[in-house]
């Protein structure tokens, strides 16, 4: 670990602590960047790694410690200081006007030469294309942005970063967006940045990324550093294991599901997906020929990092997503693509992991959202009228038994976290169902709804449903999974029986490292 | 049809687009940084009102009077579109609603026309006119002449507004940066560009325009005031910028084809041509609503179409 | 560009908790008076007295009978366009087209009033109400269908459609020899004009004495109470309120999301017809573009419909209060009570109401903002 005052230390946090009302997101991390290096950031969801960056780039204050650039301390007050100082950042989502030129956007609230009024279109073309070749990054100065693909923005982002004068970059999971031929030209611009003197963070959650580009890996867990490794020569021989302990921690909670009858039915056919294919929505393939069994009775865990496709999956499934290829049946009847209402007549039921976004209308209320899927009965109506008693009747005897504050006319958009997710479940769980696909299902909740939500999954399992359960959260699919599918770059990189589930082995397989591998 | 003819078609077309033409540039503007202005009818007539009082009752050299006149017909209008920036840029009120009230706050029954009532305008002549100015003494040149040579000075304004909004939205750095605003005022946001200020900057500019637009009837055309005096020519600009899509010179193009296509269309049916003047100047509003579905739907998504932005407040939180 | 305007020390922040009850009440309250305030200064400023002033509008447009029913002749159109606009407002649909579905509305109610109307008015109401609804419905689905399956923005293309139903207006009456012109008599050719519809075929109004309530303006409340059932007692209704405000939701519940688009456009180019059809079959009984035209009920209608906030019970009241306004600027027309007042009372309503409608989703704080920054 670096720790004395260096000033070949390009960036460091030092004793950095950052807590946010309910959570400490970041616990005294020491972190520094070397002039000249590519220093990965490896972590899960959740382990602080973005909420470090953020620190580093002006964009949070610490609530202890300090940042040093160039070992001198300096308060970064906003991301314009953190410029002034060098230090950018190139996020997961771009800020790229896509009528605009590839010139203009790189030029835009800034000027090359201190001209107010005049837009040297030329010149800036000039500049791009110059900086383009000297960090191999080609990109046509004169395009729009519009025309280009999400490897070649993401060149632009990098791009207008250079063009201010930064020296440290810092790349939020750049190759989430990319294929692998383009992270490949990625891995090779950012050695070039670093040869020339550049220091370059790449956040990542994949071991062979940051296997191929970095010189050191620094691992966070929980807001937590919990180990710097120096790659150097020897890359090949990194101890992965040890990498993934550090990243995936050793603590597997007692308090696994107890699965009395636990052989779920092999035979009876819960949910079959064969060779599925889903685009997500710009494009690109998220989920990359995927082919999974679920029995009925058996709770399968999805573990992976968010982005890696579990969204596009899920919604896939449901029908609520078309899909590009492969096949989808629940119970035996396959389900049309696009049809959720189809998924819903199989006998599936999908809890979302955007509620507000997705599951739940947040401009209505409780009764009239538990009927989102089911208004279409007779029951419901009088003629084209709604029935409203009854309506708010059928939410009641859906809700009893799950302790909801407020009733059945609150407004569903204050309904807190847990409340919301309640209703969540009411709804979507009400019936005797052949497939339940439920998506970060304890996110943001406290301890006793997630008590709640963790013994409805294991109840709906023991009772014959077949649960795809998805979680970033691997002590949650670990306790309540039979077994665990491990999901990483649109594919699934390997199943485990959960019991003898080895942590490190999976955190492997979480970093795109292949079964087996 | 003669030469002649046509030569006093072109003349009079350009002469009667103009004050379309000068108020569809200010809302142009306006437009690309992603505020849709519907008043633009009331900021024209709040611009005649207010330019007939000053040549009704300042007193000086002609020229010195009529410049009075169109500057304060641009600081009225000017005025009264702050309203509606505020509201929209401010307030993040809906720009469709704001700017309709705006139309019925200042437009025929409105502010325009109380102006006019205190002020006692009606039926009262004016005592500044512009009248065509003869230029280099050129009036004469064959074909050129008329069109070019004899026309009133706010044409010749109108013209190099046109130029310089031209080069200040494709050349210049603050061009850069309006063009953004309208396009991804978050991106913009992100680059450090201020979106409220250009979005205030250009409503109000835009407001001016207008105004200046709006002087043409009073100054111009006519020396009188009348309630309504312009007839609908807002409306008309609004539908130039789109027509235009939001290009300056289409928007000069487009003015001056209207000037025509209404003369000419007079004239044809005098002329007993079978073809109803009606369906000349729908053709522009029906194929712009055929390249809106065109571009909409993908092809040349990039180079036409509205700004992105258009007619959405911007909230730096995202609401 | 830099420092146009100073920095002010006034926020405003989003709300991130439900928004008090009292604020929602108090804030139309609160925003009326703040517009009384500033038309009386506005007043004052004029030289007008505002007590007169005030006294000649509430003549003319409330206190008698007839005037009431005088009101009641201004705020039928309004009604109709404000319901219209309301429907597809308060669904995220941007229909500024109103004023051209009214035109149409026009032209097919008093076609069809020329054609059959000489058969007595039970035959030719309904078949001029149902032939408006028929013929707006289809000018509101252009933009419609081009915004629900190409995704062309509505505001624009149904703006372009209200200079097209113009210019039919226009061609129909000025410049051709239609079924809708009349071609005969002495003035005929001097100023084109309409035929003048069949008297069987003119609407009732409904009352006696002096005061009377123009037919339109019942097909207008029955409207208000089926469109309000509609939106909120309805599945339809429902499903519309759900993918208006959720898009999201309406996929995941499989809702049929371009299809309703294409509905609430329908619905509402219909009910902005109607407005038309009761110019024609209340007030004017002749297709007469220019009286069509410049009152631009269509654009009026949406401020109503804003005013109201989109509720259609809301519409009928923001409907009479604009109504009474407008006609006590036709009716009054006097030195105290001009009608110009009219468009800048209004004006200063609306803004002021719109203005306050900031206060449900955001509070305002003053100072400046707190950075947290570390020792």
């Amino acid at each position: 670990m670096v720790s004395e005052p260096d000033s070949r230390v390009a960036l460091a946090a030092r004793g950095v602590t950052k807590r946010f009302p309910g959570v400490i997101a970041n616990d005294k991390v020491d972190f520094g960047v070397l002039s000249g290096e590519v220093h990965a950031l490896l972590g899960e969801n959740g382990s602080g790694k973005t909420t470090l960056c953020k620190m580093l780039t002006g964009m949070y204050q610490p609530t202890a410690g300090h940042i040093e650039v160039d070992g001198e301390r300096v308060v970064l007050r906003s991301p314009a200081d953190a410029h002034h100082h060098g230090i950018f950042m190139v996020h997961q989502h771009f800020s790229l006007v896509e009528r605009l030129t590839v010139a203009e956007n790189v030029m835009l609230g800034w000027s090359l030469d201190g001209s107010r009024i005049r837009f040297k279109r030329r010149r800036a073309e000039q500049e791009v294309a110059r900086l383009a070749e000297q960090y191999e990054m080609p990109v046509d100065a004169g395009k729009m942005i519009g025309d280009l693909s999400i490897g070649e923005r993401q060149r632009v982002e990098i791009l207008k970063a250079l063009c201010r004068g930064a020296r440290v970059l810092i790349l939020d999971e750049p190759t989430t967006v990319l294929t692998p031929q383009e992270a490949e030209r990625l891995f090779a611009s950012v050695r070039r940045l670093a040869k020339a003197g550049n220091s370059v963070i790449f956040i990542s959650h994949k071991l062979h990324e940051v296997l191929a580009v970095s010189d050191q890996v620094s691992v966070l867990r929980r807001g937590v550093m919990t180990g710097t490794v120096e790659l150097g020569d020897h890359a090949a021989s990194v101890d992965r294991k040890e990498l993934a302990r550090m990243m995936v921690g050793r603590e597997i909670e007692l308090g696994r599901r107890p699965r009395a009858a636990r052989a779920p039915e092999a035979a009876k056919a819960g949910l079959e997906i064969k060779e599925l294919v889903v685009h997500n929505d710009l494009g690109v393939r998220a989920v990359d020929r995927i082919t999974l069994n679920v029995a009925a009775g058996e709770v399968l865990g999805i573990a992976g990092v968010a982005g890696n496709g579990q969204r596009e999956f899920a919604e896939a499934i449901a029908g609520v997503r078309p899909r590009s290829g492969g096949e989808v049946s629940v119970g035996g009847t396959p389900v049309r693509s696009g049809r959720p209402l189809a998924a819903l007549a199989a006998g599936m039921a999908f809890v979302p992991e955007d509620r507000m976004g997705m599951g739940l209308a947040s401009g209505i209320d409780v009764a009239e959202n538990m009927v989102l899927k089911s208004f279409r009965t007779r029951a419901f109506s009088r003629g084209p009228v709604i029935r409203r008693g009854r309506v708010v009747d059928n939410a009641n005897t859906l809700l009893t038994g799950y302790e909801l504050q407020g009733g059945p006319s609150s407004l569903v958009g204050q309904l807190s976290g847990g409340n919301a997710q309640k209703v969540l479940l009411a709804r979507e769980m009400a019936s005797k169902l052949q497939a339940l696909v439920i998506a970060a299902p304890t996110r943001g909740l406290d301890v006793g709804v997630t008590e709640t939500v963790r013994k409805l999954i294991a109840e709906a399992a023991d009772g014959g449903t077949a649960v795809v359960l998805i979680s970033e959260d691997l002590d949650e699919v670990l306790d309540l999974a039979d077994r665990v599918a491990v999901m990483s770059g649109g594919r699934i990189t390997g199943i485990v029986e959960a019991e003898d589930a080895d942590v490190e082995e999976i955190g492997l397989l979480m970093m795109g490292q292949d079964h087996g591998a | 049809m003669n030469h002649g003819l046509v030569i006093e078609l072109i003349a009079t077309g350009i002469f009667y687009g103009t004050p379309m033409a000068i108020a569809a540039l200010g809302e142009l503007l306006a437009e690309r940084t992603g505020v849709l202005n519907l008043g633009v009818e009331g900021m024209m007539l709040m611009g005649a009102v207010v330019a007939f009082w000053v040549s009704r009752d300042v007193s000086g050299p002609n020229g010195l009077v009529l410049i009075i006149a169109v500057v304060a017909a641009a600081a009225a209008a000017a005025l009264v579109s702050l309203i509606h920036a505020f509201m929209t840029i401010t307030l993040r009120a809906n720009q469709v609603v704001s700017g309709l009230a705006l139309t019925i706050f200042a437009g025929a029954t409105g502010l325009s026309s109380y102006v006019g009532d205190l002020a006692n305008l009606g039926g009262n002549p004016g005592h500044h006119i512009m009248n065509a100015i003869n230029v280099f003494g050129l009036k004469n040149v064959p074909i050129l002449g008329p069109i070019v040579f004899d026309q009133p000075a706010l044409v010749y304004v109108s013209w190099v507004i046109a130029i310089a909004i031209f080069w200040y939205v494709n050349k210049t750095r603050q061009g850069l940066h309006l063009r953004a605003v309208g396009e991804n005022p978050e991106a913009a946001d992100a680059m450090g560009v201020r979106v409220t200020h250009y979005r205030y900057a250009h409503v109000l500019i835009g407001g001016a325009l207008a105004g200046v637009g709006g002087s043409f009837y009073t100054l111009v055309i006519s020396s009188e005031w009348t309630d309504g005096i312009t007839s609908g020519a807002g409306w008309i600009a609004l539908a130039l910028v789109i027509l235009a899509f939001w290009q300056p010179a289409g928007v000069l193009a487009g003015a001056y084809l209207f000037g025509v296509v209404s003369a000419l269309g007079a004239n044809l049916s005098a002329r007993g041509v079978q073809l109803p003047p009606e369906v000349f100047s729908a053709l522009p509003y029906v194929l712009t609503i055929v390249v809106l579905a065109i571009v909409a739907s993908g092809w040349g998504r990039g180079r036409f179409g509205a700004p992105a932005a258009l007619g959405v407040p911007y909230a730096r939180d995202g609401a | 560009m830099r420092a146009i305007l100073p920095a002010i020390p006034v926020r405003l922040e989003k709300r991130t908790d439900r928004t008090p009850g009292w604020v929602l009440a108090a804030t139309p309250v609160g925003a009326f008076l703040f517009a009384f305030v500033i038309v009386t200064i506005v007043l004052l400023a004029g030289g007008h007295n505002p007590l007169q002033s005030y006294s000649a509008m509430l003549q003319a447009s409330v206190t008698s009978t007839s005037a009431i029913s005088q009101t009641l002749v201004s705020a039928t159109p309004l009604l109709l366009t404000g319901l219209a606009a309301a429907v597809a407002f308060r669904m995220g649909i941007w229909n500024i087209g109103g004023e051209g579905q009214l035109y149409i509305g026009a032209v097919c109610a008093s076609g069809i009033a020329l054609a059959i109307g000489a058969h007595g008015i039970g035959l030719a109401l309904p078949a001029m109400i149902l032939a408006a609804m028929i013929g707006g419905a289809l000018w509101a689905a252009i933009p419609g269908l081009l915004r629900a399956y190409l995704n062309a923005n509505e505001i624009l293309t149904s703006l372009m459609l209200n200079y097209v139903a113009g210019l039919l207006l226009d061609w129909l009456i000025n410049d051709s020899n239609s079924y809708w012109r009349d071609t005969t008599g002495p003035s005929a050719y001097l100023v084109a004009h309409g035929k003048t519809i069949p008297g069987s075929a003119d609407w009732p109004a409904i009352g006696g004495g002096s005061f009377t309530v123009p037919f339109g303006f019942l097909v207008g409340l029955v409207l208000a109470a089926l469109l309000f059932v509609l939106v909120r007692h309805t599945w339809l209704g429902y499903q519309l309120r759900v993918t208006a405000d959720n898009p999201g939701v309406g996929r995941y519940a499989g809702m049929a999301s371009k299809r309703n688009f294409v509905i609430v456009m329908l619905l509402s180019g219909a009910v902005a017809a109607i407005a038309g059809a009761s110019q024609v079959g209340d007030f004017t009984h002749i297709l007469d573009p220019t009286g069509l035209q410049s009152p631009q009920y269509g654009y009026t209608g949406i401020v109503v419909a804003a005013l109201g906030r989109y509720n259609p019970l809301a519409v009928v009241i923001s409907a009479l209060l604009l109504g009474a306004i407008t006609n006590a600027g036709i009716n009054v027309q006097s030195a105290t009570f001009p009608q110009s007042l009219t468009g800048v009372i209004e004006g200063i309503i609306l803004f002021c109401v719109l203005g306050s409608e900031i206060l449900s989703r955001y509070r305002v704080r003053v100072g400046p903002e707190k950075v947290a920054v570390a020792a």
